[in-house]
C-alpha cells in the first residue's frame, strides 16, 4: 500500500449507518439498470473518496432490496463478455426510495437544526 | 419482517446452493470488471488483481453477511444441527441401529394401533352424512328381540316426517353354481330404500327401484363390488348376464362401489317382498335403519316413531303384550360397541406402555453416549459454543435420531396393518377401514416429537449443563454420580412398566387356561362341522326338507369312517340366536328359553348324556305326539318357576316359528329328557335354559351337519359327494372342525392375551436391555474400584455378587413399582378375567420371579467381565 493510499485512506470516513440501501436506490433511479460493480463505482465517484467503501459491502444490502422487492434482476452481459445480473428498480422500489429520501431528509434536517442551536 | 420476505428467506433457505452459486458469480464478475478498470487506469495485471482485491473487502465475512441477511438464522442452524446429527449417527452405526430398532419397535405398534383407533373411533364411517344414519329398534323386553315385526315397520315407512328413507333388512344366503360345483354366497334381503339409507352408489348399473321389492316383480340382485370381482372376473357386461341363484334366475341390476361393504360378509343384495303372511304377522325377524330427515334430531325422531309404535300396538289383541319402546340409535353407537371400545383402549393402553419403555431405553443410551462426548461438547465451550447451542445441537441430534426412527416405526405400522389387522376383521366393525392415512401419519410425527422432547431433552441438559471444564480435566474418568442416578432411576421405570404388561398377559393367559379347561359339555375331538341352507324354491315345504335330511343321514351312514353324524339348527359352542317361550300349566308368565331344533343324531354324536328320560327317536317323526328334550338349565328353572321336580313327561306349550320362520305357533309338547347342559357361546357365563325340539317335527331349512370320525381321516369330500348325488345345486359351507369353532367362541379372550403377551415379550426384552446398558455402564464407572479390591484381594466371586446386588437392587425397586401399578390397573383387569383376581398371587409371583431372572440375567454378562478385571490395566486406565 502507497503512502498516498494511506493518507486517503485516514480523510475517508465509513458509510453512515444506513443509508446504502439509499445510495442504492439512487444510483438506480439515476442511471438506470446496473451491475454490482457499476453501482459500486458509481457511489464510490460521486462520494469522491471522501467516503470508504469496501465495494463488497453492496451485495448483502442488494440482496435485501432484492427480497423486500424493491429491485429486481436480470441476466445481462458485461463490459468484459461475462453473463452478469443486471439490478434495476422496481415499482415498490420508486416508492420506496422516496419513503427513505424524506427519512433521510427529516433526520438531516433536524440534526443540522440541532447542531445550530447547541452552537 | 413482512410475509412476502418472510417467504423470501424461507425460499433462499431451501436453495441455498443456487444463492452460493450466483453470489459467487457476482463476486468474480465483480472482481474481473474492476481488474480491467484498474489495468486501464495504466496499473499492471498483478497490481490490477491485488487492487480490485483491496477494494472489494474481505470476501468471506461478506459472504456471512450475505447469507445472514437472506436466510432465516436459527433455521439454518437447525438444518445444519440436523445434518451434523445425521453425520455423527453415521459415525456410530451400531448405537444409531439399536436405537431405530428399539424406535421401530415401540412406534410401529403404537402407530399400528393408532390406525385402528382412528378407523374404528375417530374417521366417520364410509357413508355420506353418516350422523343422519340411524338403527330403529324395539328395546329388548321379556319374549321380544329386537328385530321388528313387519306390520311394525310398515307404519314406521308410512311416517314421511322423520325418514328420507327407511329400509329392513334380513340375512339371506343363496348356492351359486360354479363349474367346480355349488358354492353359498351370503346376502342380505333388502327393501328397496336401503341403500338410499346408506347413500351407497352402484359403480355399474343402479341400486333397486321403489316398486322392486313388490310382490311379483322381476327378480334382481345386486352385487358387492368385492363378489363381482371373485365369483364374476369383474366382468364388465354383467348387466347383460342372468346369474343362477337356488336354481332361480336373476338379471344383476347393478355392483356396489368398493369400500365397506366388501369388507361386510355380505355379497349379494336381493328385494325383500313380503308375503300376505308376513304382512299380519307378529315374528320379530326385520332389523330397521333408517336415514333420519335433514334437520330432525334423535329426540324428535324417537317420539315420533314412539306415537307410531305404540298406537300399533294398541290394536293388538288382548293377552298380547301392549308395551315396550322404540329406540333410535346412531348407527355408530351400533357398530363400535362397549367392549370393542374397551379392548381398543386396553390394547393402545398397553403398546403405550411398550412406547414408553423404548424411550426410557433410548433416553437411557442418550445418556450414555452423552457421557462419552463429554469431552467433545467440552472442547466445543471451550471454543465459545453456548450452552444454550450445545443444548439445541444435542436435540436436534436427538430429533434426527427420531425422525430414522420413527420411519422405520411408521414401515413397522404398515406391515402391521398389511398384515396383521386381517386378523382383526372380525372384531371390528365393517366400516371400518384399518389404512395408513393422513391421520395415522400426524400422529405418528406427533409421536415422533414427543418422543425426542421425552428422550433428548433430560440427557441434552444433563450433558451441557455439568461443569464441562471439570469434565475436560476428568474426562477419561467420565460423569458426576447424579448421572448414573438418572440411568438407574430410567431403568427401574422400565423394570416397572414391564411387570405391569408382563402381568397382564400372565393373568390373562391364566384366564385363558381356566376358560379351555372349562367342561363344555360336549366331545369335539375329530367332530367337523358343515351348514346347509334349503332354499325356499326348491323345497317349499316341510315334507320336501324332512325328505332331503332322511336321504343326507341315511347316504351319510353308508360313508365309511363316519362314526357318527347329526344336525341341528344352532352349532354347540355358539349362541342359540332363537328364543322362544314355553307355557307351563299353573304358572301366568312364559318361561324364556332358547330352541335348539336337533335330529336324533346330535345328542350321541357330541357325547351329550340324558340325564333322565329318553333321547330323540326315529319315531318322533312328523305326525306322532310332538316332543322336546330340555337342559338341565332349563329343569332347574321349571323346579324354581313351577315347582316341577321330574319334568320328565310334563306337557307344557312351546312357541316356535313355522317351517320358513314366518308364523308364528304354539305347539303342546311333551317333555322326554333332561340333558346335561352344553355350553353355548361366551364361556364362563351361565348356560341359558335350552329347549331341543326334533327336527322332523319342527323344521327348518337351514342346518349345521356335525360329523364324527372315527380317525382322524378326511371325511368332508365324500360328504360333499353324498351331498351332490342327493341335490346338485346345494353347496356345503361353513366347513370347519369343532376345534376352530371352540378357538373362534374363546377368540373374545384368546386375542387379548396374546396381543398383551407379544407386547409384554417385547417390554421385557427392552428392559433387559436396559438393565444390560445400565449395569455394563456402571462397570464401567467403577473399574478403578473395582480394580482396588480385586487387587486388596476380593475373589472375582465377590466382585460377581457385588454387581448382581447392585443389579437386584435396582430390579427390586422397579418390581415395588410396578406392583403399585398392577394394583391401580385392577379395576380395568377385572373386566377381562375369568375366575382370576387381578392380584392373583401366582401370576404376580411368576411375573415378579421372571422380571428378577431376567434381571439376574442381564446384570450377569457385564458381572462376569467385571469380575476378570485385570486390576493393573484397570487402575492404570482409569487413573
Amino acid at each position: 500500500m502507497s503512502k498516498q493510499d494511506m493518507s486517503k485512506r485516514e480523510q475517508s470516513a465509513e458509510i453512515p449507518y444506513g443509508t446504502l440501501d439509499l445510495l442504492i436506490l439512487k444510483t438506480l433511479q439515476s442511471l438506470g439498470p446496473l451491475h454490482g460493480y457499476a453501482i459500486a463505482r458509481r457511489i464510490e465517484q460521486v462520494a469522491d473518496n471522501t467516503l470508504h467503501l469496501s465495494q463488497g459491502a453492496i451485495y448483502p444490502a442488494l440482496i435485501r432490496l432484492q427480497q423486500e422487492g424493491w429491485i429486481s434482476t436480470q441476466w445481462g452481459i458485461s463490459e468484459t463478455n461475462r453473463k452478469v445480473k443486471f439490478y434495476s428498480l422496481t415499482k415498490a422500489g420508486r416508492k420506496q426510495l422516496l419513503v427513505e429520501l424524506a427519512k433521510w431528509e427529516k433526520a438531516t434536517a433536524f440534526v443540522a437544526r440541532f447542531l445550530e442551536e447547541s452552537i | 419482517m413482512n410475509p412476502g420476505r418472510a417467504w423470501a428467506r424461507l425460499w433462499a433457505l431451501l436453495r441455498k446452493q443456487r444463492f452460493e452459486r450466483e453470489l459467487d458469480d457476482d463476486i468474480r464478475a465483480h472482481l474481473e470488471l474492476a481488474e480491467e478498470d484498474a489495468v486501464a487506469r495504466g496499473l499492471s495485471r498483478e497490481a490490477a488483481r491485488l487492487e480490485a482485491r483491496r477494494r472489494f473487502g474481505a470476501i468471506e465475512q461478506m459472504k456471512e453477511e450475505h447469507r445472514d441477511r437472506r436466510g432465516i438464522r436459527w433455521l439454518d442452524m437447525l438444518i445444519r444441527d440436523f445434518r451434523y446429527g445425521l453425520a455423527s449417527l453415521r459415525r456410530t452405526p451400531g448405537f444409531t441401529l439399536i436405537v431405530v430398532a428399539v424406535l421401530a419397535l415401540g412406534m410401529g405398534g403404537t402407530v399400528g394401533m393408532f390406525s385402528v383407533v382412528d378407523a374404528v373411533l375417530v374417521k366417520p364411517l364410509p357413508f355420506p352424512e353418516p350422523d343422519r344414519i340411524v338403527s330403529v329398534w324395539e328395546a329388548p323386553r321379556p319374549g321380544v328381540v329386537n328385530a321388528t315385526t313387519v306390520p311394525q315397520f310398515l307404519a314406521w315407512k308410512g311416517s314421511e316426517t322423520v325418514f328420507d328413507a327407511l329400509a329392513a333388512e334380513q340375512p339371506a344366503s343363496a348356492a351359486l353354481n360354479e363349474k367346480s360345483g355349488p358354492i353359498r354366497l351370503s346376502g342380505k334381503l333388502v327393501t328397496s330404500e336401503y341403500f338410499k339409507v346408506f347413500g351407497a352408489a352402484a359403480a355399474l348399473g343402479r341400486t333397486f327401484a321403489r316398486q322392486e321389492d313388490q310382490p311379483g316383480a322381476a327378480p334382481v340382485i345386486i352385487l358387492s363390488h368385492s363378489a363381482w370381482q371373485t365369483y364374476f372376473a369383474a366382468d364388465p357386461g354383467i348387466l347383460e348376464r342372468r346369474v343362477m341363484l337356488d336354481g332361480q334366475t336373476y338379471q344383476v341390476i347393478g355392483v356396489l362401489q368398493p369400500g365397506a361393504f366388501d369388507r361386510d360378509r355380505t355379497q349379494f343384495w336381493k328385494p325383500l317382498a313380503f308375503t300376505q303372511q308376513e304382512l299380519s304377522s307378529a315374528i320379530h325377524w326385520l332389523r330397521v335403519y333408517g336415514r333420519l330427515r335433514a334437520g330432525q334430531t334423535l329426540v324428535q325422531a324417537r317420539q315420533r316413531m314412539q306415537a307410531i309404535y305404540a298406537a300399533l300396538l294398541a290394536t293388538a289383541p288382548a293377552g298380547e303384550d301392549r308395551d315396550g319402546s322404540i329406540v333410535v340409535e346412531p348407527i355408530s353407537r351400533l357398530l363400535v360397541g362397549p367392549n370393542l371400545q374397551r379392548s381398543i383402549a386396553v390394547a393402545f393402553g398397553a403398546v403405550f406402555l411398550v412406547l414408553l419403555i423404548s424411550c426410557a431405553n433410548i433416553a437411557n443410551l442418550l445418556f450414555a453416549r452423552g457421557a462419552a462426548r463429554r469431552t467433545e461438547l467440552a472442547v466445543r465451550a471451550a471454543l465459545g459454543a453456548g450452552r444454550a447451542r450445545l443444548v439445541a445441537q444435542l436435540l436436534t441430534e436427538c430429533f434426527a435420531l427420531c425422525v430414522l426412527g420413527g420411519a422405520a416405526g411408521v414401515a413397522v405400522a404398515y406391515l402391521l396393518i398389511r398384515f396383521a389387522t386381517p386378523l382383526l376383521w372380525q372384531s371390528l366393525p365393517f366400516t371400518a377401514d384399518v389404512t395408513m392415512n393422513l391421520h395415522v401419519l400426524g400422529f405418528a410425527a406427533a409421536v415422533v416429537l414427543g418422543v425426542a422432547l421425552l428422550t433428548g431433552a433430560l440427557p441434552a441438559f444433563q450433558s451441557s449443563f455439568g461443569d464441562l471444564a471439570d469434565s475436560l480435566k476428568q474426562s477419561a474418568r467420565g460423569s458426576s454420580s447424579t448421572h448414573i442416578r438418572v440411568r438407574r432411576t430410567i431403568v427401574m421405570g422400565e423394570v416397572a412398566l414391564s411387570l405391569v404388561l408382563v402381568s397382564a398377559a400372565l393373568l390373562l393367559a391364566r384366564s385363558l387356561l381356566k376358560l379351555q379347561r372349562l367342561d363344555t359339555g360336549v366331545r369335539i375331538e375329530n367332530v367337523v362341522t358343515m351348514s346347509i341352507n334349503l332354499p325356499r324354491e326348491a323345497y317349499p315345504t316341510p315334507q320336501k326338507a324332512a325328505f332331503f335330511y332322511n336321504a343326507l343321514t341315511e347316504q351319510l351312514r353308508s360313508i365309511p369312517g363316519i362314526a357318527k353324524a347329526g344336525m341341528s339348527t344352532f352349532l354347540p359352542l355358539q349362541w342359540i340366536i332363537n328364543g322362544e317361550g314355553i307355557f307351563v300349566p299353573g304358572v301366568e308368565r312364559q318361561v324364556l328359553v332358547r330352541l335348539k331344533r336337533v335330529d336324533r343324531g346330535y345328542f350321541n354324536t357330541l357325547d351329550i348324556p340324558v340325564l333322565t328320560g329318553r333321547d330323540i327317536a326315529d319315531r318322533d317323526r312328523e305326525g306322532a305326539p310332538r316332543v322336546i328334550v330340555i337342559n338341565q338349565s332349563l329343569a332347574k328353572r321349571l323346579a324354581d318357576v313351577a315347582g316341577i321336580k321330574n319334568p320328565v313327561g310334563k306337557v307344557v306349550r312351546l312357541t316356535s316359528g313355522d317351517y320358513l320362520g314366518q308364523l308364528p305357533q304354539i305347539s303342546e309338547v311333551q317333555v322326554i329328557g333332561v340333558i346335561r347342559s352344553e355350553r353355548t357361546a361366551s364361556p364362563g357365563l351361565p348356560d341359558p335354559p335350552v329347549v331341543y325340539a326334533p327336527l322332523a317335527q319342527f323344521p327348518n331349512p337351514n342346518v349345521k351337519l356335525l360329523v364324527r370320525s372315527a380317525q382322524d381321516i378326511p371325511v368332508v369330500p365324500s360328504i360333499r359327494k353324498v351331498l351332490h348325488e342327493i341335490d346338485p345345486n346345494l353347496p356345503l359351507a361353513d366347513v370347519a372342525t369343532m376345534q376352530q369353532i371352540q378357538d373362534e367362541t374363546l377368540s373374545g379372550v384368546s386375542r387379548p392375551a396374546w396381543l398383551i403377551g407379544a407386547f409384554a415379550s417385547v417390554a421385557v426384552l427392552l428392559s433387559a436391555v436396559g438393565l444390560y446398558g445400565v449395569i455394563s455402564y456402571s462397570m464401567t464407572q467403577r473399574r478403578r474400584e473395582l480394580g482396588v479390591r480385586i487387587a486388596l484381594g476380593a475373589r472375582p466371586g465377590d466382585v460377581l455378587a457385588l454387581v448382581l446386588r447392585n443389579a437386584l437392587a435396582m430390579v427390586a425397586i422397579g418390581l415395588m413399582g410396578g406392583l403399585i401399578g398392577v394394583y391401580a390397573l385392577t379395576r380395568v383387569l377385572t373386566n377381562m378375567l375369568f375366575e382370576v383376581s387381578p392380584l392373583d398371587p401366582l401370576a404376580l409371583g411368576v411375573a415378579c420371579f421372571s422380571m428378577t431372572a431376567i434381571g439376574l440375567f442381564a446384570g450377569f454378562l457385564p458381572a462376569q467381565r467385571a469380575a476378570r478385571f485385570n486390576p493393573m490395566v484397570s487402575l492404570r486406565d482409569a487413573g
